[in-house]
């Protein structure tokens, strides 16, 4: 029996029974809704974490003054005093891998602008900061290497900050008050949002020169981490290694001793919520598929329901020569079809509360094609595994039995 | 064993004037639990082509069994069924619906037309399976089909639109579609009034005149004696096999039955 054949059939078969069709539909409808909708969430949050990371650097690497064990007493990070610019210099020069490097140390105060006034972080480091950071000004612009030579009071703001202390004030060439020094503000920076790795607001900060910060706040030489940017992806981790043992080197630490620095990649980072969000889809979409299963059972249900009640026209069928195989395909297209009209609905649904995430709750919503086609072939799989039983059910009726039943 | 050399041999034989149906021996056992049923105890009966056979007897007499054999929805227990001189027993389920489809037409008590499915629908159903006929020829064959029971008019009413009479009728349509060598009737007067009953004999027998084999199963006499012979079943066996030679005429009867006004 040809296909296009069995195919008006299964149609009208389920046609006969529009409201029965639609409820049977709706648990694979609900189902593929469900997963692309849960992968969509999933893959959303998978690539934004991607975005975050990338917008914290080119191939950025975190050098820490370290964590010390004195006598028993762990000291956290920034307790150790042997970072200092000389080994930013060392890292610059001698590691390959490395393309930029930029020093820097950290504290926070009370900025004051007039009446208003605004409690943030303060870094201190060099305009390679700039570059290592891939964070360029939005208006104004960066501070030079005069200006660290010179300790000079100029500022570069966040956006956070810019909001909070200046509303609709242009903030360039203003003086702002950090510490009772003024600072000129020359530049603001692009706004980032919330950082990836630690969910903190990138934005919320103040960039001023390394040597302003050390001599006239911190007083201070050592610094509290060296922000270095490989140069490529590839070479993130040969950097690594080299900055590992220079410094080692550099400050004298013995074979087997700990480190008094750490080195954090940030494609490691990359990677951990990679691996995290991924770990988050599958969940999502695990759940999802679990009412795809219900779907399913319910198109076996109701195929079992529509055999029985169709006893005789399948009597009917196998007198005047429809072979078992024709009777069980007619069957199993029925149930593919429903699964399948069942899975397109779903893939618009699906789509549907995708754009409505996205809309209503702000999430980032990725639709993927992959999660689509993975579904069709999913609710197909649903529709013969499901089908498959019932069908054989039909096929396996004797003719004279069946053509009897009332 | 004997009996299927036998048997064999006779095929070969009569490769002349073929039987239509040649039926050797033939046994059908039921196990019913514990006990077994023995539904035909040895039949043996052949039908030539043009023939016109009403098969008769009492309920459990072996006739329905010997028609499910016959219409090759069964299979013997024991025995052999020539069907144009295939012998069809040792056939596959497979092998038994193409035969179906293609070689024997049904018509049945309960005419079993598809529900709200058009006449036309209906009758085109066999040309569905089996060999492939394409779109045109088959809707062809099957108008050709209703024309012969003069529902011509009626191809795109849908079964629920229909008289018993008619639904029928289209059942015969149904049958004829695929010209088999054999049309299997079984009571197909037993749901109709009697006026209709003998209309329907009417077509039968226009049918029969044009050539077609026809074996009718009814257990009522009056309808019987349309048949040109007929065939007794009791107990599992065929008690009485005669020839109908004073047979009426199913139009003539028609114009002395008193017609029924709703």
């Amino acid at each position: 029996m040809e296909l296009m054949s069995i195919l008006r059939i299964a149609l009208r078969a389920l046609a006969r029974n529009k409201m029965r069709s639609v409820l049977t539909m709706l648990g694979i409808i609900i189902g593929v809704g469900a997963v692309i909708a849960m992968v969509g969430v999933g893959q959303g949050a998978k690539e934004r974490a991607q975005q975050q990371i990338a917008a914290m650097g080119s191939n950025l690497l975190f050098v820490g003054s370290g964590t010390v064990n004195r006598g028993g007493m762990r000291l956290g990070w920034g307790a150790t005093k042997t970072l200092v610019v000389d080994d930013q210099r060392a890292i610059l020069r001698e590691c390959p891998a490395v393309a930029a490097a930029a020093p820097g140390d950290g504290t926070s105060a009370q900025i004051v602008f007039g009446n208003d006034n605004w409690y943030t972080r303060i870094t201190g480091t060099t305009p390679e900061w700039f570059q290592v950071r891939d964070w360029p000004v939005a208006s104004g612009s960066t501070f030079t290497q005069s200006d660290v030579d010179t300790a000079a009071n100029v500022a570069v703001i966040g956006e956070t900050v810019r909001k909070n202390l200046f509303g609709a004030t242009d903030p360039v060439g203003q003086t702002i008050r950090i510490k009772d020094l003024p600072f000129r503000v020359i530049g603001v920076l692009i706004p980032k949002g919330a950082s990836a790795a630690m969910g903190q607001d990138q934005d919320d900060t103040i960039v001023i020169p390394l040597t302003t910060l050390q001599k006239k706040m911190n007083g201070n030489t050592w610094l509290q981490w060296i922000m270095v940017s490989a140069t490529s992806r590839d070479t993130s981790y040969a950097a690594q290694q080299q900055i590992t043992t220079l410094l080692r080197d550099r400050h004298r630490i013995r074979p087997g001793a700990d480190d008094d620095f750490f080195v954090r990649n940030l494609a490691d980072m990359a990677n951990l919520a990679d691996q995290q969000n991924t770990i988050f889809t599958w969940l999502l979409a695990s759940i999802a598929s679990v009412s795809l299963l219900v779907g399913g059972i319910g198109i076996m249900n109701i195929m079992l329901v529509s055999v029985t009640e169709r006893t005789r026209e399948i009597g009917i069928r196998i007198a005047v020569g429809a072979s078992e195989q024709d009777v069980q395909n007619q069957f199993l297209i029925e149930a593919v079809v429903l699964s399948l009209i069942g899975g397109a609905i779903g893939i618009l649904v699906g789509v549907g509360t995708s754009l409505l995430i996205t809309n209503v709750l702000g999430w980032p919503v990725k639709i993927s094609a992959l999660a689509i086609v993975i579904a069709v072939i999913f609710s197909t799989a649903v529709g013969i595994f499901f089908g498959f039983y019932p069908a054989r059910k039909a096929a396996a009726l004797d003719p004279i039995e069946a053509l009897r039943y009332e | 064993m004997a009996t299927t050399v036998q048997s064999e041999l006779q095929t070969r034989t009569a490769t002349g004037a073929q039987a239509v149906i040649r039926v050797d021996d033939v046994h059908k056992y039921y196990e019913l639990g514990e006990t077994r049923v023995h539904a035909l105890r040895g039949v043996s009966l052949e039908v030539k082509p043009g023939e016109f056979v009403a098969i008769m007897g009492a309920s459990g007499s072996g006739k329905s069994t010997f028609m499910n054999i016959v219409g090759c929805l069964d299979r013997p227990s024991s025995g052999h069924y020539f069907l144009d001189g295939t012998d069809v027993s040792g056939l596959s389920k497979r092998e038994l619906a193409i035969i179906r489809n293609q070689r024997i037409g049904f018509v049945f008590q309960g005419f079993n037309l598809l529900a709200r499915t058009t006449a036309l629908e209906n009758v085109e159903l066999p040309t569905l399976y089996g060999s492939r006929v394409g779109k045109v020829e088959r809707e062809q064959r099957a108008r050709r089909a209703l024309e012969m029971v003069g529902l011509g008019d009626r191809v795109d009413h849908f079964t629920s639109q229909l008289s018993g009479g008619q639904q029928q009728r289209v059942a015969i349509a149904r049958a004829l579609v695929n010209q088999p060598s054999l049309l299997l009737a079984d009571e197909p007067t037993g749901n109709l009034d009697s006026r209709t009953a003998v209309e329907i004999i009417g077509i039968l027998q226009q049918l029969n005149d044009q050539g077609l084999t026809i074996v009718l199963v009814t257990h009522e006499h009056d309808i019987a004696e349309f048949a040109k012979r007929n065939v007794v079943f009791r107990d599992g066996k065929i008690r009485k096999d005669e020839v109908n030679r004073e047979r009426p005429r199913a139009s003539e009867v028609l114009k002395n039955l008193p017609t029924l006004e709703d």
